[in-house]
């Protein structure tokens, strides 16, 4: 796989970050950048032909195991993340009866 | 004392775990037992330290140290391991009478310290990550605790913009790791000069300091901090300014400070001026501002940028001027918070012009808020004065660089002048909390102010290990100095400001969408990637 394909992920992120009007939306769109992000990781640490790197596979090629203990933690931070978002956004829901950005972000002066 | 760094993030986790379970009156104590055991662990390492240099590393499980989880102590993280035990105990002390009943927000507030201290030990980029993502989470949930509107809001602002920018900052780990094959810092440090011209590198650096921008609350990406600080509880306001911003810096210490330093990026220049424009905009955004909490908050980004002109001077002196500013920014920011908080209480009212007579109703208070007020604006014998003038010091000679900073400071006089009216006037009947250990809590804050103010030099010795005789208080010129900033800011204050002309009620309107915030930031990121790559 290409890591071009994950950047492609992670700018489409981007790009709805700076459009999406709706808090649900920018929610996902920040785990569609996790996403790519697990996915450039985990690029980054196989290569063909490779083992898995469990105990024993000792005396055969395995991929580099780091990459993936380190994507295992960041999965679980991003779902931490989106359900703390959505939890948020649902009480937002209750308090102002829109998920719109743009009624929500009435600021108290 | 092999084990105190880890003991400094499991006693306060485990104290807040009993809290939570209990769920019981006498077990609130608990926090105070934990404050106190984590002092004096501190202070027995501190000596061990001394006599065994070699316990500031400590690797887990017996594996390689470049793979391997490990903490690192040097000086840098023990500053600021200080710093954040003593804020803490206050921000506890303070909130402890009004929150006792409310075992979710103390559980919140103690695990809060316990990954705090864990990010200034971390030796390894991607833990700092972690414990980055979990600090952000737990200050949502503590930002959003109030229940209120507005607090929903804040917390989810907060919450997705800095998740963006620590996935960048993530990114620009594993770009790191694909050119190194290691994410251990100190590894990093000593060999970051073999690959640092390789384009991933630059791009990783661009990606890293873009996403410790948003965390640091730097020039445009600064919307989150003063919505935050409106609408959190007070307690939680001293937080976020005293601490968890400075998390963020100290980051930016050790990435691009330390790792970086070999690296020959010649950025310095670029985030002095980034540092200028974030104080000199905090400060005309905290002028146009009438609620009290907001131009504390404002003020925090401008102090941000005066803390950044510091660090990214070339001298030695101004470094340790940005880094002693960290220092005292914490305490006189905490205090003026907190001072805030009961004068917000009392009044029941956030407007600036509705609180009148704070003086004569709450006399204690109000003196500890001037001693705020005094710090803040650099007065000598304050010890606001003593980190402004160690960080001046590398740009005395450079008139236009003196320009932007004598314009924060004039900005910085103006702003609390006008926070200053809420002193005047008559007597007024107000709500009284009558609560000795915010009082207490307060007051060590202050003592702490006036105390490193007059005792710097043995303080210099020995926290910063430098000597900051360069600093005098009783020269008659910085007295001079400081009362022509007044004057000059009573003069902008009643011909200018007190008549709120038009761009002050467009600039205190204006409220940053969040599809513009990140817009902000990937221009922001544009922005340092010309700068890397075609100059």
């Amino acid at each position: 796989m290409n890591p071009i394909l994950s950047f492609i992920v992670i700018l489409i992120g981007v790009f709805g970050l700076a459009t999406s009007k709706n808090i649900i939306k920018s929610i996902f769109c920040v785990s569609i950048i996790e996403v790519g992000t697990i996915l450039l990781f985990l690029n980054f640490g196989m290569y063909e032909g490779g083992s898995i790197p469990i105990l024993n596979s000792i005396g055969i090629e395995i991929v580099d195991p780091l990459p993936q203990a380190i994507m295992i933690t960041t999965i679980i931070i991003g779902s931490t993340i989106t359900s703390l978002g959505l939890m948020l956004s649902v009480k937002i829901f209750h308090h102002y009866g829109s998920i719109e950005w743009k009624t929500v972000l009435k600021r108290d002066i | 004392m092999y084990l105190a760094p880890v003991l400094f993030i499991f006693i306060p986790i485990l104290a807040s775990l009993v809290v939570y379970l209990f769920k019981n009156k006498f077990a609130t104590y608990m926090l105070f037992v934990s404050q106190l055991a984590l002092f004096i662990i501190f202070f027995l390492y501190l000596r061990a330290l001394q006599t065994s240099p070699e316990l500031s590393l400590i690797v887990f499980g017996g594996w390689d140290e470049r793979f391997a989880i490990s903490f690192f102590n040097d000086r840098l993280s023990l500053i600021l391991i200080g710093l954040t035990i003593f804020i803490m105990t206050m921000v506890l002390l303070y909130t402890f009478k009004t929150n006792q009943k409310e075992i979710n927000f103390l559980f919140f507030l103690m695990f809060l310290q316990g990954i705090f201290l864990g990010l200034l030990q971390t030796n390894d980029l991607f833990n700092l990550f972690v414990f980055v993502e979990l600090m952000t989470v737990i200050v949502t949930i503590l930002i959003a605790y109030k229940k209120t509107n507005h607090s929903f809001t804040a917390a989810i602002y907060y919450l997705l913009l800095n998740a963006v920018g620590a996935i960048f900052f993530l990114i620009g780990i594993i770009l790191i790791y694909y050119v190194y094959g290691s994410i251990n810092i100190q590894y990093l440090i000593q060999n970051m000069n073999l690959h640092s011209d390789e384009n991933l590198i630059k791009l990783a650096f661009v990606l890293m300091m873009s996403g410790i921008s948003i965390k640091a609350a730097f020039f445009p990406l600064f919307t989150w901090l003063p919505r935050a600080h409106s609408v959190a509880q007070t307690s939680i306001s001293a937080l976020l300014s005293g601490l968890i911003v400075k998390g963020a810096l100290y980051m930016f210490i050790r990435i691009y400070l330390e790792m970086f330093s070999k690296a020959n990026y010649n950025m310095s220049e670029f985030f002095f001026y980034l540092g200028a424009i974030t104080a000199i905009l905090g400060v005309v955004f905290a002028l146009s501002q009438n609620n009290l909490k907001q131009i504390l908050a404002y003020h925090t980004v401008s102090q941000i940028g005066i803390i950044l002109m510091g660090l990214a001077s070339a001298s030695e002196l101004s470094y340790i001027g940005g880094l002693m500013h960290i220092f005292n920014h914490a305490f006189f920011k905490s205090l003026l918070f907190l001072g805030v908080g009961l004068v917000i209480y009392g009044y029941q009212t956030k407007k600036v012009y509705a609180i009148r007579g704070v003086f004569k109703s709450m006399p204690w208070t109000s003196i500890l808020l001037i001693i705020g007020m005094l710090s803040i604006t650099g007065a000598p014998l304050f010890n606001g004065f003593i980190s402004k003038t160690l960080i001046k010091y590398d740009f005395k000679d450079d008139f236009f660089k003196m320009a932007l900073f004598t314009v924060v400071n004039i900005g910085t006089v103006t702003s609390f002048i006008k926070f200053s009216q809420i002193l005047y006037g008559p007597k007024v009947a107000v709500l009284k909390q009558n609560n000795l250990t915010q009082l207490i809590s307060m007051s060590l804050l202050g003592i702490g102010c006036i105390f490193i103010g007059i005792f710097y030099i043995s303080i210099g010795q020995l926290v910063f290990n430098t000597d900051l005789s360069y600093v005098k208080i009783f020269d008659v010129r910085q007295w001079i100095e400081y009362f022509t900033y007044i004057f000059i800011g009573m003069i902008i204050y009643v011909y200018v400001v007190k008549k709120d002309f038009k761009p002050f009620k467009i600039l205190r309107e204006l409220s940053v969408t969040f599809e513009n915030a990140n817009y902000m930031f990937i221009l922001y990121m544009v922005f340092i990637s010309l700068l890397m790559f075609f100059r």
